[in-house]
């Protein structure tokens, strides 16, 4: 009896470790064989972003999707992805880098380097994957405008004022201001940005007050950043400034009387000492009762 | 019906505190016994320490807390009933009063004896009472046990000293001459003056009213202990009444069972009657009500919320503790429920087997709360033993918490050789009422 019940386990035990090798399995792990790429869509996708240091990051990210189940994405690493800078005439290589285990490949730009523009004075960066024994090529392009933001930190009548202004060069070298950009004004955290105001610009500019409440690191600093967040126009473009508005020295002061410090909160003393003054009063006054019943005759 | 005579209660009493034969000898040497292997364990986790215990890193709380929570609910319903029974004179106070103020003082004694068998550091304890956190529910629990004990010990002394003072003046009563000294000592010169006596029940009533806010402020406590901690299937606003009415659920039932016990191995089946076993049953029956809708609303509103901890907390408690969780939740309190619902099966026999059904029922809901949840934490539980995440309580556990229930039925035996089992003031006192309501009755014909 026992031995027909080990037989019965054993193919169980199996066919648990297949799903798991199933579930877990990826395209760089020897799965190839079982992997049917034919199910799979290739997503291959390019962005463009500017930094404050004027120096521009372009992005590839590459990765296939279940055509049934768009939750199922397998990222593609270790793909060589070569960017051009191109014109319907010439093409000039910026540079190449390989996607990282997340599928994500990025190029970093100096601020140095000079693009060619076509005529309407817009810049054309090309993706390109040579492609591999399983996968085909890719190529991908963006195209943007170079977008100069600026960002100035100033006190005006004790109102703290932020002032973006978002405008493009001209051949000549001479500011024209862009409208209509939604740009985002946020500050530096530890994990990510936080978004203080958005704003339209107007005639290349626009101003804000700027919140008084703001902690900052030790010292009040906190960097202040203007964004214009991945627009069809200009990619994504981020300027900063140092800022030392900040307001740390607040919470400096260490609390008091509150559920997590030494000390609690004053109410809770005064209930519990009622509480327990009562109790306990009782129990004296009754022990006194106790005497004079002992006492009497 | 209870005996009418002064002299022939005195008489009745007097042969329970002078009983040196009776069965109960045997027992008392068999609790001692399971008491003596009970401090063997207790030995052997001093010296290996809480190894030698189920409890691990992750399931830090066994059956010491359960059996900590359940004591301390079986003394805080006990010392609610015995004050309401005092406040309100309810009329067959007398019956049962001094049973269960007895629980109630027991209990309290044992209960917080397992919470110091759960501690690892016991060479830590004074730091509770040296660096106490005021806002924290275990400080407010450590007050409010110790504030509750020197309560319940007063209020079953006041209870005692009418009782104390009968035994001092009966001169038939053939015990130990320490005894007749420890009786005169604890009546204090009490002679049962009209001024005595108004000053006693004055302050007994006052306490009486004590005891009951006391007992719900400390079980109250407890109950935010773990519903003030994030864990799921703690984390309930309605967790501090569901203690109370599991607590009085279970102490009720813990009195039924004291109350058959001391019927029949006393031989009162005069004085506690099968109208007093109705009464309690019919108490138990809406507590059984009340502890089914609390637990049905409990359970209801986390399998609804859907919250991926709580649905992991009773994924455990319907996967690896079906049969608990049916016995705990459904025939704890269901069965009791139907055996007294209808009117054929409230019989002594019957309403007793339903209070122990009851009382087990709640030990392992108690079981329930404690362990599934520990052993369903946030954070997955990874890279470790099965022995380390599934908790199962060792000998040592079982032995302390038997010589646990052995104390109590070992103290309550000895308790009751040597103070009245009832209060036999009071059935002085029921009598005289009783024959002034029929002379003013005489007196109108």
């Amino acid at each position: 009896m026992k031995h027909h019940v080990k037989n019965n386990r054993f193919p169980f035990r199996q066919l648990i470790i297949l799903l798991l090798i199933l579930q877990y399995g990826n395209v760089g792990y020897g799965q190839e064989e079982e992997f049917d790429l034919g199910a799979y869509r290739v997503r291959f996708s390019v962005q463009t972003t500017k930094n404050p240091d004027q120096t521009r990051t372009f992005g590839v990210e590459y990765y296939v999707q279940n055509k049934k189940d768009r939750k199922d994405r397998i990222p593609v690493k270790d793909a060589e992805i070569i960017f051009y800078n191109s014109t319907e005439n010439e093409e000039v290589k910026l540079g190449s880098a390989s996607t990282d285990v997340e599928g994500v490949a990025e190029l970093n730009v100096p601020d140095s380097q000079k693009y060619m523009t076509d005529e309407e004075g817009l810049i054309n960066v090309e993706a390109r994957f040579e492609g591999s024994a399983d996968l085909k090529n890719q190529t991908e392009s963006v195209t943007f405008k170079d977008l100069f933001l600026k960002l100035e930190l100033e006190e005006i009548d004790s109102v703290k004022t932020v002032t973006v202004r978002a405008f493009t060069l001209d051949s000549l070298q001479n500011e024209i201001p862009e409208d209509d950009i939604d740009v985002i004004v946020s500050v530096g955290g530890m994990l990510s940005r936080m978004p203080i105001e958005e704003e339209t610009t107007d005639e290349g500019s626009f101003e804000i007050e700027f919140p008084d409440d703001i902690r900052g690191d030790k010292d009040g600093n906190f960097k202040v950043f203007a964004f214009v967040d991945d627009s069809d126009d200009f990619g994504t473009v981020l300027a900063s400034e140092d800022s030392d508005w900040g307001v740390f020295d607040d919470i400096s002061k260490p609390p008091k009387n509150e559920l997590w410090t030494e000390a609690a909160p004053i109410w809770m003393y005064v209930v519990l000492t009622i509480l327990l003054v009562g109790v306990w009063a009782n129990y004296v006054y009754t022990l006194i009762k106790l005497r004079s019943i002992s006492k009497s005759t | 019906m209870a005996d009418s005579n002064p002299i022939k209660i005195n008489k009745e009493f007097v042969r329970i505190l002078e009983d040196k034969k009776s069965v109960s000898r045997g027992w008392m040497w068999f609790f001692g016994l399971v008491i003596l292997v009970g401090l063997v364990a207790f030995v052997m986790q001093v010296v290996y320490g809480h190894e030698v215990t189920g409890m691990r890193d992750n399931v830090v709380w066994g059956v010491y807390i359960i059996n900590f929570i359940f004591f301390v609910g079986v003394s805080y319903s006990g010392a609610f009933i015995s004050g309401i029974l005092h406040f309100f004179d309810t009329p067959w106070k007398s019956a049962v009063a001094r049973i269960v103020e007895i629980i109630t003082v027991l209990s309290l004694v044992i209960g917080p004896i397992f919470i110091l068998l759960c501690i690892g550091r016991l060479d830590r304890l004074h730091y509770l009472f040296i660096y106490p956190r005021i806002q924290s529910p275990i400080t407010w629990d450590v007050i409010a046990i110790i504030t509750d004990l020197v309560g319940c010990f007063i209020y079953l002394y006041l209870t005692f000293i009418p009782d104390f003072a009968i035994l001092r003046d009966n001169e038939d009563l053939n015990v130990a001459p320490w005894r007749k000294k420890m009786y005169r000592f604890l009546a204090i010169n009490y002679k049962d003056t009209p001024e005595q006596k108004a000053t006693l029940k004055k302050i007994t009533r006052t306490m009486s009213a004590m005891i009951i806010a006391m007992a719900i402020v400390a079980y109250t406590v407890l109950a935010w202990i773990f519903s003030l901690t994030l864990q799921p299937g703690w984390n309930s606003t309605i967790f501090a009444p569901y203690f109370i009415i599991a607590g009085l659920y279970s102490g009720v039932g813990v009195i039924i069972i004291c109350m058959f016990l001391i019927r029949k191995y006393l031989r009162l089946e005069h004085y506690i009657r099968k109208v007093h076993f109705v009464g309690a049953g019919i108490i138990l029956l809406i507590l059984a009500l009340l502890f089914g809708y609390f637990t049905f609303s409990e359970y209801f509103a986390r399998w609804f919320s859907h919250k991926t901890n709580d649905i992991n907390l009773l994924d455990t408690l319907f996967d690896d503790y079906f049969w608990q969780f049916i016995f705990a939740n459904y025939i704890g309190g269901l069965v009791p429920a139907i055996i007294l619902f209808f009117k054929r099966f409230r019989t002594i026999n019957f309403i007793t087997f339903a209070a122990v059904i009851a009382v087990l029922g709640l030990w392992l809901n108690r079981y329930l709360i404690v362990v599934p949840t520990l052993e369903t934490p946030y954070l997955p539980i990874q890279d470790t033993r099965p022995e380390f995440i599934h908790y199962t309580a060792t000998w040592v556990e079982w032995a302390l918490s038997f010589a646990g229930i052995a104390a109590f039925c070992l103290m309550f035996m000895l308790l009751i050789r040597f103070v009245p089992v009832i209060p036999v003031s009071e059935l002085h006192e029921d009598m005289t009422n009783a024959k002034k309501k029929a002379q003013i009755k005489a007196n109108k014909k």
